[in-house]
């Protein structure tokens, strides 16, 4: 019996970071019947299939001669997923015809890489499913994620700190207490990536800029407020088309309020996904 | 033997440090004699002969389906029976074998000279289901040979029941004593060979986790709540669950409040906290176990479905397999993957818990079907109600073909806490730039 691919739960920074992939061997397909899934190593050391994103849907396209392909963007604190549904997606597909963004949405994706001849590998998803959410689910999923992805990089610490001596380090890990699909994993990343402690502090620092993106939030602070003006501000500025982030400001200013913490606010709020720039310059609120 | 073989000959053997060369030769003249491609006879013969190139599995470690195991056990008790096997009267040879780690039922097709207390290798036995647990088959195939008696600890040793934790107790315990608080119990009649009997049935808590049990004899002032030490009860397994099964012959005896425990018995009887999936995951099933997790998938066959009256099996378009033309009964069932990032399991809703979680009764759902009647249309709806959705579920898990399988008692949408977990990452991150 084959196991069902895991969805992982990963930030957008980790799965956009990875290049190598690995392809089941031959033997493999023996033993497993013929199952051979394809899997992306990320730099965290996750062999990765499957995912599941709860994210902001920030721009959907028509792509290709196909009439049916659909290019989506999908945004976490961390950065965006890209979204790739054509006739094999075809509920996916229908969904994102039909969807105005921004809006909330959960996806559960099969994780798919592209190497062009030339530049960097592209990592695309394409949606098993794909449903609308809501911010609640939003911010859980940034938690879960968070949660997940420390519980991973804790045991890639662990592994560098004990067994840093390349040579013996599969008969090392064993020893750890790590599951070993994620040992297996990391000490790929570890030939691939020559992933050291320092990226993994990145991957941290990343990790905590999208809690802190929550964390504002909940805190009943001065933030809070400025926040709330300018999103109140935003909303009586726009007539349906989005507000000119210039406009925005000297309106702002015109009511006594400091120019760089609208400023701040603004970017604040796009950080949080409660506002979104269809065009460079120009601001729109998620309804 | 044809010179033009021998390279492969030679690569095979190397392959298989274990296996007489000989041995490889002759299986490699037969399949090339049948016109087997020499790259086909070279699979065959590997996988063939790889079982037996196996290390040693620990008797806990088996489970059904295994093929090629190797084991290093000691014989506790052998019997011989004669059955008749396609008409054939044939001697077989059963009994229980253990290691270090537990105890296992095995059945030999093929004779053995072996008493109790003999310390064997058993290599390329194949692990097959006997009562729903797993059980050492030993075939024409399988090889036995005696070790020397010092490799293993002593028979009596071995086979002294292990006292556990409920949490502990798996498929390799034949055998349990242990200390636990009934939380549930009540009486049932069943016929047995024609005889009438009332047992008892309930469940048993410790601070690790909870068991079904049943009970062939009266439990004389015993009731919920209290606690009994029992030794020597037998464990069944059932998809993959224990249950503990005391009889007459079992002591059981109840366990004075001024004893010292390990457990508080008042504090066992709380609701199971949510474990991650890939614990449960471990484990051929669990029972009374709670998960939470994002629902990835609603699968077909969730909605409105028609069962047969007599057998309650699905039916489609009113004809039951067994039954033929039937009046269907209107019923709401979900099926869903549930991940939580380290695993999933399928959770099977009952129709009470599928109108809970989806939010609509089943009458509200016919009224949904308007003129067309397609029941897809149910499904295509739950599919948007529920995927992505946050889910815990409590109820128990068994291990089936398709993955490990969830059947749920509850269902819940888990707790938002959203302020309580920030913090705790932050200090997870304390430091981080």
């Amino acid at each position: 019996m084959v196991d069902r691919e895991i969805s992982y739960r990963m930030f957008a920074k980790e799965l956009n970071d990875s290049s190598s992939t690995i392809h089941s061997t031959v033997d493999e397909a023996i033993t497993s019947d013929g199952h051979t899934p394809n899997y992306l190593l990320t730099p965290g050391g996750v062999m990765v299939n499957r995912v599941f994103v709860t994210g902001v849907l920030t721009e959907v396209e028509n792509v290709g001669s196909d009439v049916g392909t659909w290019r989506a963007r999908v945004v976490d604190p961390s950065g965006a997923f890209t979204v790739y549904a054509g006739q094999y997606q075809s509920d996916a597909a229908i969904f994102l015809s039909s969807v105005e963004p921004p809006e909330y949405v959960s996806i559960v994706g099969k994780v798919r890489s592209y190497k062009p001849d030339d530049g960097p590998v592209v990592i695309s998803l394409r949606p098993e499913e794909i449903n609308i959410a809501d911010e609640d689910a939003r911010n859980r999923w940034i938690l879960d994620t968070a949660e997940l992805t420390l519980d991973r990089l804790d045991a890639f610490s662990k592994i560098l700190l004990a067994c840093g001596n390349i040579d013996s380090m599969d008969e090392c890990m064993e020893g750890l207490g790590i599951a070993p699909v994620l040992s297996e994993g990391i000490g790929m990343a570890i030939r691939h990536y020559g992933v050291d402690e320092s990226y993994l502090n990145d991957i941290r620092s990343v990790v905590k800029k999208c809690i802190i993106s929550l964390d504002l939030l909940s805190e009943a602070s001065d933030e809070k407020d400025i926040d709330t003006l300018v999103l109140e501000l935003m909303n009586e500025l726009d007539m349906g088309k989005g507000v000119d982030y210039a406009e925005l400001l000297s309106v702002a200013v015109s009511r006594q309020l400091n120019e760089r913490t609208v400023d701040s606010a603004v970017r604040s709020l796009l950080a949080k996904g409660q506002c979104y720039e269809p065009k460079a310059g120009i601001l729109k609120l998620i309804s | 033997m044809d010179e033009k073989y021998a390279p492969h000959i030679e690569e095979l053997t190397k392959a298989l440090a274990n296996v007489d060369r000989s041995k490889v030769e002759d299986e490699f003249n037969l399949l090339i004699n049948y016109r087997v491609p020499i790259s086909e006879a070279k699979r065959t013969i590997l996988k063939k002969f790889r079982s037996l190139d196996s290390v040693t599995t620990d008797v806990k470690d088996l489970s059904i389906g295994d093929k090629g195991v190797s084991l290093e056990t000691r014989i506790l008790n052998i019997s011989e029976k004669a059955v008749d096997l396609k008409g054939e009267r044939t001697i077989i040879f059963s009994g229980v074998l253990a290691d270090r780690s537990g105890l296992c039922p095995f059945t030999s097709w093929k004779q053995l000279a072996l008493n109790a207390g003999d310390a064997v290798r058993i290599s390329n036995a194949s692990v097959k289901n006997w009562h729903n647990r797993a059980e050492v088959s030993i075939s024409a195939y399988s090889e036995v040979i005696l070790l020397d008696d010092s490799s293993l600890p002593d028979i009596s040793e071995l086979s002294v029941t292990p006292v556990k934790k409920l949490i502990d107790v798996g498929p390799s315990d034949l055998f349990l004593s242990s200390v636990a608080a009934i939380i549930d119990l009540y009486h049932r009649n069943v016929e047995v060979k024609g005889e009438d009997l009332t047992i008892i049935e309930g469940i048993l808590a410790d601070e690790t986790g909870r068991l079904p049990f049943v009970s062939w004899s009266p439990l004389d002032g015993m009731d919920i709540g209290s606690m009994i030490r029992f030794k020597d009860a037998s464990v069944r397994m059932y998809r993959g669950v224990p249950s503990i099964h005391l009889d007459s012959s079992t002591p059981v005896e109840s366990v004075g409040a001024d004893e010292d425990l390990s457990f508080d018995p008042l504090a066992v009887n709380k609701p199971p906290e949510p474990l991650p999936i890939s614990n449960v995951l471990k484990a051929e099933g669990m029972f009374d176990v709670a998960v939470e997790g994002n629902i990835v998938s609603v699968r077909p066959g969730s909605g409105l479905i028609t069962r047969c009256p007599v057998c309650n099996r699905v039916i489609i378009k009113n004809v039951c397999r067994s039954h033929g033309a039937v009046d269907g009964l209107q019923d709401m069932r979900v099926k869903l993957i549930l991940d939580d990032g380290t695993g999933s399991v399928l959770v099977m809703l009952n129709r009470e818990l599928s109108e809970i979680v989806y939010g609509k009764s089943l009458h509200e759902s016919f009224s949904l079907l308007g003129k067309t009647m397609s029941m897809n249309a149910i499904f295509e709806d739950m599919k948007r109600v529920l995927t992505g959705r946050y889910l815990g579920v409590r109820g128990n898990t068994s291990r089936i073909e398709f993955g490990v399988t969830f059947v749920t008692k509850a269902a819940w949408v888990p707790e938002s806490d959203i302020e309580e977990r920030v913090p705790l990452l932050l200090k997870r991150l304390d430091g981080v730039e």
